[in-house]
């Protein structure tokens, strides 16, 4: 046995003893169980290489953070409830179309980002109550939710995941659009009537209406909707006009929240910041201890041993690895999948359709979204929809994501065909 | 005092203790190597002399003048493209330290991205320094940073970034890659103005050759590669032909016209210099290593490589031997030296270089040889 699979199982059993057997929270797990790493790995107790591991996720905490406190502003001041009184009012005869629009409404903010947690917290918070109030039970929100902040950051205009893996290999972004549509919204549309027109097929809005708060909407007229208008603003702005100075995500979220105050029901910005910062420091902490970890396997070489193990793997199997390993290491981080085992794989594909290959390796990659112990997706859609276990979201939405991967498994397969289809 | 109120205060030490430990280490490395000029160096400037608002930032960087005693032509070296592809950062120190020039000007900027050389990139468990040992038995030490500059100089990175004259789209770190930002902009990010002033100083100097050095990961296939702009093809041609002859495989390969951002395609459309971008294969770079440390950085011996070569995975031959800083740095040595004979051959521009060790010399010996 190799020194990097003794180092994997030490690092993998100490995850699980702590969390499983001691019920430490996730983060310190993690932070454990890569110090046990360096330690077999002959390496101390690297200090430096523990604290700059987490550097990866310092953005991605700060837009965690801001997000969380715009998604507490809007609530507050009473812009959800008065937009959802008025989707609901006008879309209720058409449930169907209805429930596809909510899909594009969630999906938004992640094209234009390439974040399924700017997509969850910002559009999937917004549509929350709406999927809540026309009858769809909380797993089944929180699923539709989580998937469509999947869709969205890889459908386009941006996919990260895509110019990750295109970098890798020297590829433009260029010629994506097509295949990523094709990839991505038949599939939105598939898993919101999938997961939602069961419930809303006979929505009864007479028995709905009195639940509508349209009180808001006459006291403080368009102005309570300026918060969610800011944001929506300044994410197509920032993507669309170059000349636009970069802010970056978190700012325009604490814009747009600062916009809040003024706009419906007051209520206190300082506690209610603490109350949004407290909800999503379980899982700050986790993307720190999974930046320890990924820092520590790399360093140990057992990303190497992961890596190799996956493309080594001869004929269909490794379209069996890709299939799986690229998802299962999205459970530490989607972009990091992308980067350390989408550019491989689609070397290793290298005769096929190179950006149908990368556009269907990003679409399997936005799948580690969804899987513990991150699963930013589907913790946040959890907290949208106020559903106190995550897992069983996860649970709801595993049809969804068998269904996406071996669609994405399709398009690999058969990419020379679907790129002469497709003209690309 | 309650409980939960004294774990929360050694908490609070311990978070302390370990940020001024770690502060300082990252701190220590914006420190610059010490480069020694050998006797063939006639004169330092700054980038900066060049565009004048670098002045002062962590952009700004060293530029050797080697300038021979009889006129000639202008060939520029760019070492630390890249901080963290060590042969091309230590080729350029190689020549500052020890090339003498007779004709012409030979111009070298080891640290062409100079913040890339003041952190690390997170999560690629790479070594803070490479170490040699000299002829006179004393210890060199130079960095091994990232491939970008520095988010403490330029930050935050936009979701998507736009190359600023093509319009063409990429993911948002490449935006502090200096090579995707040529030709650069005055008023851009810090790593757009860096990529001016280097074009800037092309233009200025009317420098005729112009050299990236790189390297790749194995798996990486533009790799034992030189790319050249289409104006810069015959010499390409006619320079790995000379490599062949001595032994050395090397393949060309054209600038892509729609890869944007790249010294070998916009200094090629932006200016009358001939540039040319080399790479030689570095496993402590690539996604397929195992344990990263110094060792692989000069070594190169990496068993995973081995059993992807087997594999069929590879773009370049793989054995346990591994690919040594010495192979690499001789490799790039050799095509700036086969590369600038054919310049001077095919536009009598000419340059000669000189007290440089050649391909054989280097395989033979260890680079600290070639160390003040």
């Amino acid at each position: 046995m190799s020194i990097e699979v003794i180092i994997f199982i030490a690092m993998v059993g100490t995850f699980m003893v702590s969390t499983f057997g001691f019920k430490l929270p996730v983060s310190v797990a993690m932070l454990l169980s890569s110090v046990i790493g360096a330690l077999i790995g002959g390496q101390g107790i690297p200090v430096r290489h523990l604290v700059e591991g987490t550097f990866s996720y310092v953005d991605t905490i700060l837009t965690i953070a801001t997000a969380m406190v715009f998604m507490k502003v809007v609530e507050k001041s009473g812009a959800l409830d008065a937009l959802s009184s008025l989707i609901i009012e006008k879309f209720h005869k058409v449930p169907a179309l209805l429930l596809i629009l909510i899909m594009l409404v969630i999906m938004f903010p992640g094209m234009i980002t390439g974040s399924s947690t700017a997509s969850v917290l910002s559009a999937g918070s917004i549509m929350a109550p709406i999927l809540l109030l026309m009858g769809i039970p909380k797993v089944s929100a929180g699923a539709i939710i989580a998937m469509g902040g999947l869709l969205g950051m890889i459908a386009p205009p941006t996919n990260i995941p895509a110019m990750i893996i295109g970098g890798g290999i020297d590829m433009p972004y260029v010629g994506f659009t097509l295949p990523l549509t094709i990839l991505t919204f038949p599939l939105a549309f598939l898993f919101v009537l999938m997961l939602g027109y069961k419930y809303v097929r006979k929505l009864d809005y007479a028995k709905l209406e009195p639940q509508l708060d349209k009180e808001l909407r006459k006291t403080y007229g368009v102005r309570i909707y300026l918060p969610i208008i800011v944001l929506l603003a300044l994410m197509v702005i920032d993507s669309l006009v170059p000349a636009f100075p970069n802010i970056g995500t978190p700012v325009m979220f604490l814009i747009a929240a600062f916009v809040g105050l003024f706009t419906g029901k007051k209520f206190n910005l300082f506690t209610t910041s603490k109350e949004a910062v407290k909800d999503v420091l379980p899982v700050m902490g986790i993307l720190m201890g999974v930046g320890m970890f990924i820092q520590i396997m790399t360093l140990t070489g057992v990303r190497g041993l992961i890596v190799n193990t996956s493309l080594s793997l001869p004929g269909v199997w490794l379209y069996v690895a890709m299939a799986l390993s690229i998802p299962a290491f999205g459970a530490i981080s989607s972009f990091g999948a992308s980067s350390v085992l989408g550019v491989p794989f689609t070397l290793a594909l290298i005769s096929g359709n190179q950006i149908i290959v990368v556009a269907a390796l990003s679409l399997l990659a936005s799948v580690g979204d969804m899987v513990p112990p991150t699963a930013l997706a589907g913790i946040f859609a959890a907290q949208v929809v106020d559903e106190p276990k995550y897992a069983s979201i996860l649970k709801k939405s595993f049809v969804p994501i068998v269904i996406l991967i071996v669609y994405s498994m399709a398009f690999i397969i058969f990419s020379k065909e679907i790129g002469a289809f497709l003209g690309v | 005092m309650k409980r939960h109120h004294i774990t929360a205060i050694v908490l609070l030490v311990v978070v302390a203790a370990i940020s001024v430990y770690t502060g300082g280490i990252f701190l220590s490395l914006r420190e610059p190597d010490v480069i020694k000029p050998g006797e063939g160096v006639t004169e330092v400037r700054k980038l900066s002399d060049y565009f004048a608002p670098l002045k002062g930032t962590r952009g700004d960087t060293d530029v050797y003048v080697l300038k021979g005693e009889q006129e000639g032509g202008k060939v520029l070296v760019l070492g630390g493209t890249h901080a963290n592809e060590p042969s091309g950062y230590l080729t350029a120190v190689v020549l500052v330290e020890q090339a003498k020039v007779t004709a012409g000007e030979l111009i070298v900027i080891p640290r062409a991205n100079n913040s890339a050389f003041t952190h690390n990139d997170s999560q690629e468990g790479a070594p803070l320094y490479v170490h040699f040992t000299n002829a006179a038995g004393e210890e060199r030490q130079f960095r091994y940073g990232s491939r970008a500059s520095n988010v403490i100089d330029q930050w935050p990175d936009p979701d998507v970034y736009e190359h600023a004259s093509s319009g063409q789209q990429l993911s948002g770190s490449e935006t502090r890659n200096l090579n995707r930002g040529y030709p650069g902009r005055a008023d851009g990010n810090l790593t757009e103005q860096m990529c001016y002033a280097i074009t800037e100083m092309i233009k200025k100097e009317d420098i005729g050759l112009t050299f990236d050095l790189h390297e790749a990961s194995p798996e990486y296939p533009v790799i034992n590669a030189t790319v050249a702009h289409e104006r810069s093809m015959d010499i390409a041609a006619m320079g790995s032909f000379d490599l062949d002859m001595m032994g050395i495989a090397m393949s060309l390969e054209p600038s892509p016209v729609n890869l944007r951002g790249l010294t070998h395609r916009e200094l090629g459309d932006f200016t009358d210099t001939y540039p040319l971008l080399m790479e030689t294969a570095n496993a402590s770079q690539g996604r397929l290593r195992g344990a990263t440390n110094e060792k692989l950085a000069l070594d190169g011996k990496d068993k995973y490589y081995v059993s992807a070569e087997a594999l069929g995975m590879l773009y370049v031959p793989y054995d346990e031997n591994g690919h040594s800083i010495e192979e690499r740095v001789g490799r790039h040595l050799q095509g700036v030296l086969s590369y600038t004979t054919a310049y001077n051959d095919l536009y009598g521009e000419v340059v000669t270089i000189e007290n440089v060790p050649t391909y054989d010399v280097m395989l033979a010996a260890k680079l600290g040889d070639y160390l003040n």
